[in-house]
């Protein structure tokens, strides 16, 4: 009781907590993911969780939240102890998370998914006129507009993140919870969001914010609490610090400077050429990537960067053009995805946990995996090189563990992506794709998977990073295409490029309109 | 095991004493931890301890005659399963189609024989176990079709058409043929038919575990798209594992006519869930991606144990029918709680 948190008033803050996390512990498997961690939130506090992947955030806060039992201590709500490990006692008692991973049903309407798991009913039969109150009321609330009858598989990343947090305040919660909710989203709709935050916290809602963007958080929080190897590093109010001091907390070391470490480029010949490209999403685009140089995809979620590069890649079917890779005075035709890959293609997709990586095999399986061919005599695997061959990339790439008989699906998130990133250095592709290469990826991490990429580059590689994350592109790229609507809005070099340059570009010269007519403009992209 | 770790140094007294939901979340660790556990090791107890307690309360086990005979019983079954393995390691459940498989197969060696030759006879089964091979690899590695389905509608077909050309006759083959000698040839106590289920498993483990193959049809059932993803050719993935089970089926059907030389469509009813009993109950998982051939043959030998149990307890054949059941929804629920207990 001794450690009962007091907190600087300021206008709208209380100090009774209304929910107060104690002594919470919590290990997968021998790994503690949790340990010994404390954390109270008051109203109308925007309270900020930071640290590294794999430094208990998430797992913190699916305990609050009673999707996981914690190993010890327990959790308050006004005082009231909850019953551990019960999402329905959570939620009944106001604690509301919004899933990292979306979790809303493709298939049902706007107006279904954020009435689903609380359907409002009349004589056992769903009540479609209270279903359609509560969610209008709900996206009124977070000041969103879109179709209460539009089916979620056909809206933008961005406005499903809307949904899911209109699904998580109709459920009136004095705690929300948000985990990592810019992942997806551009600037202009992660601006939008982080307003949407501030008016709700300036009515009495606690948010409990999760995020690695520090920027972010210097915006909008009132607390920040750092989390390390599942470690409770500290509690500071956001006036009293700054974002270096953040930063060494999370790290519990110096960084290196992960910005504007200048690589001078030398591009070759011509890699990687794709002339006419057509597919869903789309229409008619030619880039080129060197030898030794990075190209850069900006642009909006959903203006078509994903879906053009799987389409030169072939991973998806295009419906037009040509892509050829030449080397070594050979011009490869690109014509299927085995074909790009077999010419010497290497690819990182969007989504790891899905396309990158089994999850349930081992890091050396996975890094067998492209490799197989060249890792087995005949059709017989190599035992012994197989094993060799895997702790040497693991070495190179940094992974932490560098245990390479675990499952992948037990390291963090960045350690997931530099598995991704050793399967295919493995093969020395001599062109490599990558798509939002540090997504979800903690700050450590995403300086050593750029490093990774300016030595691909260095190396003679043709390299073409897909990023929503502006700073990243601009240190990435020697050249960047900004993408709209299918198409290359723009193409910036190193000099001239800039966030601004590219933001106007990519929102098609109206970068001044409100975030809010820009996000629902996206409803039918 | 048993307990948590200590609490760390931080004292507080207060709450580590109070709670009685603190306790809790011990348990449901301690819960998990066994599901898994059970998942993973559990067929090894099992086996033994059923193994073991047969010995000691059942009369007429332990004698070398039911031994051999339980074995005898198991091959042509435990053959099935161990090629099947390899369908529901690519997380595509199970080849029910196995049924048809096994009697064609089975009728085709005697039937054929007598008229045309053994040779022939062999020969014309395996054309037909590609031609199942395909065609259920096909519809579910390059159509997508649901394998349920298809298998079901393969079995349907194949029986159909083994019932219409045999006409539901049974067919012996002649006391000196060489399916008989097949038969009833022992290497000391033990039944040939044993040792093809040995060599089936010794070959087909190292199929699974060695070669590029085996090793692309456990990627491609832990994540299909992360393995289209690094440009393998998943539809043959598919369809090797249809063509590698629909292959033991056909050894499985040889062995199970010589075991009475005789063959007749209706002889392998059942054989598709009790091989998938034993590749479940052996601790391979139904969501694909884990498993093993060695651990097929140990599920066999719990499941015939079991069984064999149960005919000389006297139990009859509707008791041992729904035993299979039941062991078989056991399984795949403890499979679930350890795979959910792995992901959470």
């Amino acid at each position: 009781m001794s450690e009962q948190p007091t907190v600087a008033s300021d206008a709208g803050v209380g100090t009774r907590p209304v929910v107060d996390a104690r002594n919470i512990s919590k290990a997968f498997g021998g790994v503690q993911a949790v340990d010994d961690v404390s954390l109270a939130v008051v109203p109308g506090e925007i309270h900020a969780v930071v640290g590294e992947n794999g430094a208990g955030k998430s797992t913190l806060m699916r305990t609050l939240s009673g999707i996981i039992a914690p190993d010890s201590g327990q959790v308050l709500v006004d005082g009231v102890a909850l019953q551990p490990g019960d999402t329905r006692a959570a939620l009944a008692a106001g604690i509301s998370l919004v899933h990292q991973e979306l979790s809303l049903v493709p298939e049902m309407t706007v107006a279904e998914n954020i009435v689903l798991g609380s359907t409002p009913t009349n004589g056992g039969f769903i009540d479609r006129r209270e279903q359609r109150r509560i969610a209008a009321e709900a996206l009124e609330e977070i000041g969103v507009t879109v179709d209460l009858d539009e089916l979620i598989s056909r809206l933008s990343m961005a406005l499903r993140q809307f949904v899911e947090i209109a699904r998580a305040v109709a459920r009136k919660p004095r705690v929300l919870i948000l985990d990592e909710p810019t992942a997806t989203l551009t600037p202009a709709e992660t601006d939008y969001l982080l307003d949407m935050l501030q008016r709700l916290a300036d009515r009495g809602l606690a948010i409990l914010y999760i995020s690695h963007r520090i920027p972010e958080i210097f915006r909008i929080g009132d607390r920040i609490t750092v989390l390390r190897d599942g470690q409770h590093v500290d509690t500071v109010d956001v006036a009293d610090t700054d974002p270096d001091a953040v930063v060494r907390m999370m790290v519990g070391r110096e960084l290196e400077a992960t910005l504007g470490e200048h690589r001078e480029a030398d591009p070759g010949e011509v890699i990687v050429s794709a002339k006419g490209i057509r597919a869903p999403g789309v229409n008619g685009i030619d880039l080129e990537v060197r030898a030794g140089e990075i190209v850069g995809l900006g642009g909006l979620v959903g203006a078509g960067r994903t879906e053009l590069v799987r389409a030169i890649l072939g991973a998806d079917p295009r419906t037009d053009g040509e892509v050829t890779l030449t080397y070594d005075g050979v011009t490869h035709r690109i014509n299927s995805y085995g074909a790009a890959i077999r010419a010497g293609f290497g690819y990182i997709p969007e989504e790891r946990r899905t396309d990158g990586l089994a999850l349930t095999m081992s890091v050396t399986d996975n890094i067998t995996l492209p490799n197989r061919r060249h890792l087995s005599r005949g059709t017989i695997l190599e035992r012994a090189r197989i094993k060799r061959f895997a702790a040497q990339l693991a070495d190179v790439v940094g992974l932490r563990p560098p245990d390479v008989s675990r499952e992948v699906g037990q390291f963090s998130g960045g350690n997931q992506q530099k598995v991704v990133l050793a399967k295919w250095l493995g093969r020395e592709p001599v062109a490599i794709v990558l798509d939002e290469p540090t997504r979800g990826v903690d700050v450590g991490a995403k300086a050593e998977i750029h490093r990774l990429v300016r030595e691909l580059a260095d190396d003679g590689k043709a390299v073409l990073v897909v990023s929503s994350d502006l700073p990243e592109l601009l240190e990435l790229s020697d050249t960047i295409h900004v993408v709209r609507d299918g198409r290359i809005m723009g193409t910036l070099d190193r000099a001239e490029a800039n966030e601004a340059a590219v933001m106007a570009l990519a929102s098609g010269q109206t970068a001044g309109t409100s975030a809010g007519s820009d996000t629902t403009s996206e409803v039918d992209a | 095991m048993m307990t948590d770790e200590p609490v760390a140094e931080t004292p507080s007294p207060d709450q580590a004493a109070a709670t009685t939901p603190a306790a809790e979340p011990g348990i449901e660790e301690r819960a998990v931890t066994v599901t898994e556990w059970m998942a993973d090791r559990g067929i090894f107890i099992f086996t033994a301890l059923l193994i073991l307690a047969a010995a000691v309360f059942i009369d007429g086990f332990a004698s070398l005659t039911n031994i051999t005979d339980v074995f005898n019983r198991a091959a042509p079954i435990g053959i099935v399963a161990v090629g099947m393995t390899f369908v529901v390691i690519s997380a595509n459940y199970l080849d029910l189609s196995v049924v048809a498989q096994v009697a064609t197969s089975a009728v085709v060696l005697i039937a054929v024989s007598n008229e045309y030759g053994f040779v022939l006879a062999i020969l014309a089964a395996i054309v037909i176990a590609l031609v199942y091979g395909f065609v259920n690899g096909v519809a579910v590695g390059v159509f997508k079709a649901n394998a349920v389905i298809v298998t079901l509608s393969t079995t349907f077909i194949g029986l159909g058409l083994l019932r219409w050309v045999s006409g539901g006759s049974i067919y012996f083959g002649p006391p000196d043929g060489p399916v008989r000698v097949f038969g009833s040839t022992r290497l000391g106590p033990i039944p040939l038919s044993m040792i093809v289920l040995v060599a089936m498993t010794l070959l087909l483990s190292f199929v699974l575990n060695r070669t590029t193959f085996g090793f692309l049809v456990k990627a491609y059932g832990s994540n299909r798209e992360a393995t289209r993803l690094t440009g393998a050719n998943t539809a043959m993935v598919v369809i090797g594992a249809f063509v590698i089970t629909a292959l033991a089926a056909m050894v499985g059907g040889f062995v199970l006519a010589a075991f009475s030389n005789t063959a007749v469509s209706s002889m392998s009813t059942g054989f598709d869930f009790r091989a998938l009993a034993a590749i479940i109950v052996g601790g391979t998982s139904v969501f694909g991606g884990r498993g093993s051939v060695m651990r097929t043959l140990l599920g066999v030998v719990f499941v015939s144990v079991l069984t064999n149990i149960m005919v000389l307890s006297g139990l009859g054949f509707g008791m041992q029918q729904m035993a299979i059941g039941l062991l078989i929804v056991a399984a795949v629920s403890v499979d679930a709680l350890a795979r959910k207990a792995g992901t959470s």
